[in-house]
């Protein structure tokens, strides 16, 4: 178990890697929203927001995915600089797909993307920055949710480990009392997706793509089932799973490319 | 038993007479479903609705529920339970059965006083069922069919008329002040006792068996195989306690303001589905596997709860059923445990 | 005296902890600290041993606790040995003497003091699972005359992990009680037995018919020692042991501390081996 200090107004840089930048425009609306987060952090980096460098920080937040030989060089900076490095947003916790411009994890976007399958190997395959180097903890989804944020924000300053919820997305939605999706006709892969986001698409009436990650020990072979006795035929099975098992060793490129941010 | 009477009509005022009171929730649609919300208008809510998505223990035990809030220093500390005084129109009577097990439950031993507090200033109008609700239902197998107890008022549909059947004081209350209140007539008795009459024959036993017979069931089937098979095909997600008017399995955590002054202690809705539900830190888990989970459920609902609180664990709302994915269900299961018991029982006689 | 059951029990919440003052904390491992802990004015813990209490860090959370002094001996404060294992434990660990923790209890039945009298007592203890039975040892030391013969078997997973280790040179130096220690990894300044806790029965010769053993330590330590116990011919309900659980409320209801039925918090945590040798998910 490591031991984590307590800081008291710890100097935070984020540093984006291949993404489109979404998690920090969420960090920048909680800014906006909970501006007392600026007395109790100091951000001496963050690109979004302003021009300013420096290279001391204490915590460090990493948007995006790596991408490239160029981008190991540069993580392996930031982790002997910091003391603790956080992976944020999807692209950074799991690979991601890190050319989404979207601020939400529209499902028909990723249709168009995963239309377009050849790019998957076009592209130098991207993965998580715990592939590279130790993190400290990560903020999952595509984009972050912002009181998740805060929260880590919270634990971070107690000294604390993060603690992102661990189990199904079925939970958190039934707690907002949504009728399920399956009952609506549609399909959802919230049985075995990673609560914690309010399970914000099927409260909008969208299946859950799984931009948080998979739960430890998700029972696939069932959820499997369950999506073809929906209508989903084997590859539509696959493809829909792939979507975030494929973080791994997939980069993918967005058709929305080019949209800016 | 004293029963009073209004038209129909007068619905919605009665509605406006209890407002200047109270808060009022009733079954509002929701995609399809329904679900119990604030409503101001009758036109608002269905008095005659399949099942709600969420059982009304929501308010009771919210779903995420302010226990405390603290100075981080220990030197102040405040109980954040006020409830406004609200009715719940609409409550099957299976979601009595539900309350009145969660009554004793929040009662024994240390009182939980959140519960209490929000407990008494909750008054519980039901609606008595005609037809089954889904085609998940199986109130009549569970017994909890009828409006025995736990009500303070109970409306009786008869067609032109509300019936109430007034179950408390606070539920006469409700009425008090309200002028299109009628005392019964013989008529009315008459028609309320056919209605009752009429009802029964519409709800099929969906039990093979006589629920008395459950919880012994349950105990023989504590080392059947069936477990493992459920274990294989559920996916853990932890709807059908979610769901779930007699579960109540909970969640502490506490939460610290912005500025670290300040925290919070929550109560949120648990689910002993979920992996980490019993496992302790250094991480061993105490029902490592799915099938020891969906076990420990329904011996929950089968035979735990009537073990200890007199009450048995699953009221027949059907709603787990409906939420399942993988159509595991109390019916299918308890038959099914049922039906290989009676095998077994059948090769030991052969086999003497 | 006003007892903290009394004050819990009468505050709006029960879950509402009551603030007590840490005066002094004593680092016995790389991963233990004793914590001694004062109650607010006047108030008394007046707990059994083997009772545990839910130990708040404000803001961080809570967890049970096992209370690891005896009531025999509580001058006012009581004392916890609390291993740093997560989020709440981590968080207890970094505080200093002074600091404030919440403090909810003395919850759950302790160990069965009323039927060790006169007889002659067992004590098995693994790892942390002395903690518990330090408070149960007291309890026996300082009315010594109540009980028949005391043997106290620990077993550790390495020399520099042994608990209270300055107590244990003085039990070892009784002539009224004997203590035995293992160790699973000997390094160069262990010079005692080796090996698993089990080994330690070779040196007792219990009376099974006057004998009650107390076994406390991870799960899974609890087959062996109880089957050893058993062909020692001590009775199933004289074999107690303390059960280690998720918990959340402490009071019977947050479901996490279920043991096929039965409530480990309330219940419990001890039991008697013949209460829970039926239940599957007990051992
Ligand atoms: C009756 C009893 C007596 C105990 N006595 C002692 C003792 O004397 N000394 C000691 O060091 N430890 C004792 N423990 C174990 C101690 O409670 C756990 O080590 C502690 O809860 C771990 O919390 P954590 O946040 O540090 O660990 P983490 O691993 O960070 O816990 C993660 C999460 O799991 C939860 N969690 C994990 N284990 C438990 C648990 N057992 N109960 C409730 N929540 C849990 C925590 O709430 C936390 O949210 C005892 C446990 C029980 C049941
Ligand atoms: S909509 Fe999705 S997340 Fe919600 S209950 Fe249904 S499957 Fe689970
Ligand atoms: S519902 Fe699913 S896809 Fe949507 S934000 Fe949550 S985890 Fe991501
Ligand atoms: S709803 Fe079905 S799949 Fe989900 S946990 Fe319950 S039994 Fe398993
Ligand atoms: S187990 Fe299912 S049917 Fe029974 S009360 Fe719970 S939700 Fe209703
Ligand atoms: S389960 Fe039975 S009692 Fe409950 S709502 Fe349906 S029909 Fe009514
Ligand atoms: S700790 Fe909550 S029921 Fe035992």
């Amino acid at each position: 178990m490591a031991q984590y200090e307590r800081y008291i107004r710890p100097k935070v840089a984020f540093f984006d890697f291949t993404s489109c930048e979404g998690c920090q425009l969420t960090v920048l609306d909680s800014l906006q929203t909970s501006p007392e987060l600026l007395d109790m952090i100091e951000i001496v980096e963050f690109r979004e927001a302003m021009s300013e460098r420096s290279n001391e920080y204490q915590i460090a937040f990493v948007e995006g995915s790596c991408t490239r030989p160029a981008d190991e060089e540069r993580l392996k900076t930031i982790r002997s600089t910091a003391s603790l490095v956080i992976a944020l947003g999807a692209c950074a916790h799991l690979g991601g797909i890190n050319a989404i411009k979207n601020l939400r994890p529209l499902p028909e976007v990723r249709a168009d993307v995963y239309g377009d399958k050849a790019d998957w190997y076009d592209t130098y395959a991207a993965r998580p920055i715990s592939a590279v180097i130790d993190i400290d903890g990560f903020i999952p989804g595509c984009p972050i949710d912002r009181d998740e944020f805060i929260r880590v924000v919270k634990m971070l300053l107690q000294g604390r480990q993060p603690i992102i919820p661990d189990h199904p997305l079925c939970i958190e939605c039934k707690l907002k009392e949504n009728v399920c999706l399956y009952l609506r006709g549609k399909i959802c892969l919230g049985p075995i997706v990673r609560a914690g986001c309010g399970a914000i698409c099927p409260t909008y009436g969208d299946g859950c793509e799984g931009c948080r990650g998979l739960i430890t020990n998700p029972n696939l072979d069932s959820m499997k089932m369950v999506l073809e006795e929906h209508g989903l035929s084997f590859e539509e099975v696959e493809q829909k799973l792939s979507m975030f098992m494929a973080y791994q060793t997939a980069g993918i490129k967005s058709e929305a490319e080019g949209a800016t941010s | 038993m004293s029963y009073k009477i209004m038209p129909k009509s007068a619905l919605n005022d009665w509605v406006q007479h209890l407002r200047q009171k109270f808060t009022i929730v009733a079954p509002k649609p929701k995609h399809g479903q329904f679900v119990f919300g604030e409503v101001t208008d009758a036109s608002e809510f269905a008095l005659d609705y399949p099942s709600t998505v969420l059982p009304p223990k929501k308010y009771l035990v919210p779903t995420q529920e302010e226990l405390l809030s603290y100075s981080l220093d220990g030197s102040h500390f405040e109980m954040r339970t006020e409830p406004v005084p609200t009715v719940v129109l609409g409550v099957h009577t299976c979601d009595l059965h539900g309350i009145k097990l969660l009554d004793r439950i929040f009662s024994q031993g240390y009182t939980d006083t959140h519960y209490k507090t929000r407990r008494n200033s909750l008054y519980l109008v039901s609606y008595e069922c005609f037809e089954p609700c889904t085609e998940h239902s199986f109130c009549r197998s569970m017994g909890t069919l009828s409006a025995t107890d736990t009500f303070d008022l109970h409306i009786i549909n008869l067609g032109e008329d509300f019936a109430f059947e007034i179950g408390t004081q606070k539920g006469e209350s409700l009425l008090e002040g309200f002028q299109s209140i009628f005392n019964v007539t013989e008529v009315d008795i008459e028609r309320i006792n056919t209605v009752h009459q009429e009802k029964w024959q519409r709800f099929p036993y969906r039990l093979d068996f006589d629920v008395t017979e459950l919880a012994e069931l349950l105990t023989n089937s504590y080392t059947s195989t069936y477990w493992d098979e459920l274990g294989d095909i559920c996916l853990g997600c932890g709807m059908c306690t979610q769901v779930c008017p007699t579960c109540y399995c909970f969640d502490i955590h506490d939460e610290v303001d912005l500025t670290l002054d300040g925290g919070h202690r929550v109560r949120t809705w648990d689910s002993c589905q979920i992996r980490m539900f019993a496992t302790v830190a250094g991480g061993h888990n105490f029902r490592a596997e799915q099938a020891a989970r969906q076990r420990h459920r329904f011996m929950r609902k089968g035979k735990y709860q009537e073990d200890a609180y007199g009450l048995v664990g699953c009221t027949g709302c059907g709603r787990c059923a409906q939420a399942c994915l993988v159509d595991i269900t109390p019916v299918k299961t308890f038959n099914e445990l049922y039906k290989r018991r009676n095998n077994i029982a059948e090769k030991e006689t052969e086999a003497k | 005296m006003k007892t903290l059951t009394e004050v819990v029990t009468k505050s709006p919440s029960i879950y509402q902890p009551v603030p007590a003052r840490i005066v002094s904390i004593e680092e016995l491992t790389e991963t233990e600290k004793l914590f001694t802990v004062a109650l607010p004015g006047g108030l008394s813990l007046h707990h059994s041993p083997g009772q545990f209490l839910q130990i708040s860090v404000l803001g961080i959370g809570e967890a049970p606790i096992s209370i690891s002094s005896s009531p025999s001996r509580s001058y006012g404060t009581f004392e916890l040995c609390v291993r740093r294992v997560g989020d709440l434990t981590t968080a207890l660990h970094n505080l200093k003497r002074g600091d404030i923790i919440g403090v909810r209890g003395p919850f759950g039945r302790g160990f069965p003091v009323g039927r060790l009298r006169g007889k002659d007592l067992i004590f098995v203890a693994g790892g942390l699972g002395l903690a518990p039975l330090r408070s149960l040892i007291y309890e026996v030391l300082d009315q010594r005359g109540n009980y028949g013969q005391l043997s106290v078997l620990y077993g550790s997973r390495c020399p520099s992990d042994l608990l209270f280790k300055d107590e244990l040179a003085e039990w070892e130096k009784r002539d009224d009680m004997t203590l035995s220690i293992t160790v699973d990894h000997p390094d160069e300044t262990w010079f005692g037995e080796v090996g698993l806790v089990l080994n330690l029965f070779d040196d007792i010769y219990p009376n099974p018919r006057n004998a009650v053993a107390v076994v406390v330590g991870p799960p899974v330590m609890y087959p062996s020692v109880i089957e050893r116990l058993l062909s020692l011919q001590i009775p199933e309900g004289s074999i107690w042991l303390s059960f280690e659980r998720r918990m959340k409320c402490g009071v019977g209801r947050c479901g996490h501390c279920q043991l096929n039925h039965i409530y480990t918090c309330r219940e419990g945590p001890s039991f008697s081996y013949s209460e829970i040798k039926d239940l599957e998910e007990a051992l």
